[in-house]
């Protein structure tokens, strides 16, 4: 009975998901039971706005983590695609599906170039793309000098502020595909589970004929991908090309794939949960604003949830290994 | 990393083919460092008009002894194999607290001062002790400290300066001892000094450095890392306060944006200047002179760009590519070194 009862829970604890969905779920509820206004459709729409740009910068840095490196440069790259992609329409009059193409163009050629060197030199992907952070900055300011870029075209405007049905933004269009499309790739495609293998253990994996460069660079190469898809959105969103955009992005991009039950060494990612960690911190953003307490809190808050969340993934895995431990003595 | 072991310190008689100390100083980075220091500075000197005016030198000289204190702070984390994306908060909020005792609490100047500084090293504890206990690296937890850190010390300032500083603090930052030099400057050269001897002859320094090169053989041979670990964090954060009541003396106030958002404008100044000198990310070995070499090398190249009219922002652009050239030419180096059976 004992043995039962405990592997119900462990498989369900073994959902990643479940968790940080429950937590959203309580929040909700306990939100707007305080504060009716908190599901009014104008404030339903700024937070799914809200989490379909964090989603896709949290995505950026999920690939990364699958890989057990990090993505510094995430918001750097996110913010020299923003700029680009408003620049080359204001300046030289490019049209906006070219100018789209470009700024993708410039956040994969970004993440390619430091998973190259990652894959070329394998020098600690921190110090690589804290040199990435800093290059792709010093270019976004030294084009902008720190001013923004204001001719962003009607259609990428309207595209940011409008619905699909009633409190449910456009935003979120591209986010459920970036979601789909990333939760495909690390369950039903060959780079993907190359990805976690890379992570969990690299000498096994190229043991097992995994190509570990063609991997890193792949999937920065994906990472740089979506900050540029991240860095677009917010254009839509905020209506200009702001030089800061991305400079916000580091924490945030790691607390929710963290929420969601992603390990940190590697190997073990989560679609699913880092959305539902998104989520949480999107809705905890909101109620603090709600409540009229000091917005500066979000940061306490934010470093209390990674600390909080790293430890209830290190207790699930605990219990996990302990679990199989013991099946495999019976 | 597979090639963490090519530049560790040689044991006595176990290598290949033992150097003599002469060519180890020639191969060595600091070598390397101080002849491109008096190049370049050689240069923009015949180049570059005010290089060399009296007021360039003393501002180039008050900045190096800032960033210097900075890169040992990492340096002092690195050597773990760890490093803390924490040391800007902490520095802020070391100097937000030495603001707050002379402005609000009228605490002398000179008891506010060993206060600051305990506090960062106590901030230094929190992050050693969390990193030790949860077994998790030090990037998430430095990580989850660093917003923590900040957004506690915002909340409680408002985001408000101290500027009703005693005039002591900004005179101490404006003050030269000999023509075209800074005290700050010799405040980093004095705790550069204490370092070497600390890692060179004292028990703690070399299990540090025992501790980050092998922690397992370290652990056998009767050092408890964790208390280690959680000093080198300790360590960290002593000398992040001291860099962070360095910047408030220069700019005579207390001001919680003077490390970016988070503090996250140290980082690069952090990490450039101890991987320029040759400290290994890996852990293990640390370069106390290289360090300061490092950040020479930065600000020699820093103000002699700005004087030749390159764009501040591209500056930041710059220092990035140099970050990249540095760990691509160390990687290089221990390549060759390892070839050429030298090390």
């Amino acid at each position: 009975m004992a043995a039962i009862r405990d592997s119900a829970l462990t498989r369900a604890f073994d959902n990643d998901w479940i968790g940080p969905g429950l937590v959203s779920l309580i929040a909700v509820v306990a939100i707007s039971m305080a504060q009716p206004a908190f599901l009014s459709s104008f404030n339903i729409f700024v937070l799914m706005s809200a989490i379909s740009v964090n989603m896709v910068i949290a995505l950026g840095q999920l690939v990364i983590i699958g890989l057990g490196q990090m993505n510094l440069a995430l918001g750097s790259i996110g913010g020299l695609v923003a700029i680009s992609f408003v620049g080359v329409i204001e300046r030289y009059g490019v049209p906006v599906p070219l100018a789209l193409a470009f700024a993708l163009g410039i956040g994969i050629a970004a993440g390619m170039s430091s998973g190259y060197i990652i894959a070329r030199t394998m020098i600690s992907a921190f110090i690589i793309t804290l040199a990435g952070l800093q290059i792709f900055k010093g270019i976004n300011l030294g084009i902008t000098e720190a001013q923004p870029f204001y001719g962003v075209p009607e259609a990428v405007k309207t595209f940011g502020q409008a619905s699909v049905i009633g409190p449910l933004p456009w935003l979120m269009v591209p986010m459920m595909i970036c979601a789909f499309a990333m939760w495909y790739v690390f369950n039903r495609m060959r780079i993907g589970r190359h990805i976690l293998a890379m992570g969990s253990n690299p000498h096994a994996a190229e043991l097992s004929g995994i190509d570990p460069k063609a991997t890193i660079i792949w999937a920065h190469a994906i990472s740089g991908l979506l900050a540029a898809i991240a860095g677009l959105m917010l254009v839509a969103r905020l209506q200009i090309g702001q030089p800061t955009i991305g400079d916000d992005w580091l924490i945030s991009s790691f607390a929710a794939p963290v929420i969601g039950g992603a390990v940190l060494t590697g190997g073990r990612v989560s679609v699913a949960g880092t959305f539902f960690g998104v989520v949480i911190i999107a809705i905890i953003t909101q109620g603090l604003v709600m409540f009229n307490i000091d917005p500066f809190v979000v940061q306490i808050v934010l470093g209390a949830l990674i600390l909080w969340a790293v430890a209830v993934n290190r207790l699930r895995e605990v219990r996990i290994a302990r679990v199989q431990a013991r099946g495999a003595g019976a | 990393m597979a090639h963490a072991g090519a530049d560790r310190p040689i044991p006595p008689g176990s290598a290949p083919r033992r150097m003599s100390s002469g060519m180890r100083l020639l191969l060595g980075n600091e070598f390397g460092l101080a002849v491109l220091i008096l190049l370049t500075a050689a240069t923009f000197a015949l180049t570059l008009d005010g290089f060399t005016s009296p007021f360039s030198v003393y501002t180039i000289g008050r900045q190096i002894g800032i960033d210097t204190m900075i890169g040992l702070a990492m340096m002092a984390v690195i050597v773990t194999g760890g490093l803390d994306l924490s040391v800007g908060a902490i520095g802020v909020c070391s100097a937000m607290l030495f603001g707050w005792l002379m402005q609000v609490m009228g605490v002398p100047v000179l008891v506010a001062v060993p206060l600051a500084v305990l506090f960062g090293a106590s901030l230094g504890f929190v992050n050693g002790f969390t990193v030790v206990m949860s077994g998790v690296h030090s990037f998430i937890i430095t990580l989850a400290s660093m917003s923590i850190f900040f957004g506690v010390m915002i909340f409680l300032t408002k985001a408000a300066a101290f500027n009703g500083l005693p005039p002591q603090v900004q005179a101490f930052g404006k003050m030269r001892v000999l023509p075209g030099i800074s005290p700050l400057l010799l405040i980093t050269v004095a705790v550069c000094a204490a370092l070497v001897v600390f890692y060179r002859y004292s028990t703690l320094g070399r299990q540090m450095l025992a501790a980050g090169a092998n922690a397992r053989a370290a652990e056998l041979s009767g050092i408890r890392t964790g208390r280690v670990i959680v000093a080198c964090h300790m360590l960290t954060g002593l000398l992040a306060a001291i860099a962070g009541l360095m910047v408030t003396a220069r700019t005579g106030a207390a001001v919680p944006s003077m490390a970016g958002q988070l503090g996250q404008d140290w980082l690069l100044p952090a990490f450039l200047a101890p991987v320029l000198g040759g400290t290994l990310l890996s852990g293990g070995r640390v370069s106390v002179i290289g360090t300061l070499l490092g950040a020479t090398f930065i600000n020699i190249m820093t103000s002699g760009l700005l004087l030749m009219r390159v764009g501040e922002f591209w500056i930041l652009a710059f220092l990035g590519m140099m970050l990249l050239i540095a760990v691509l030419a160390d990687r290089t180096r221990q390549i060759f070194l390892t070839s050429r059976g030298m090390i």
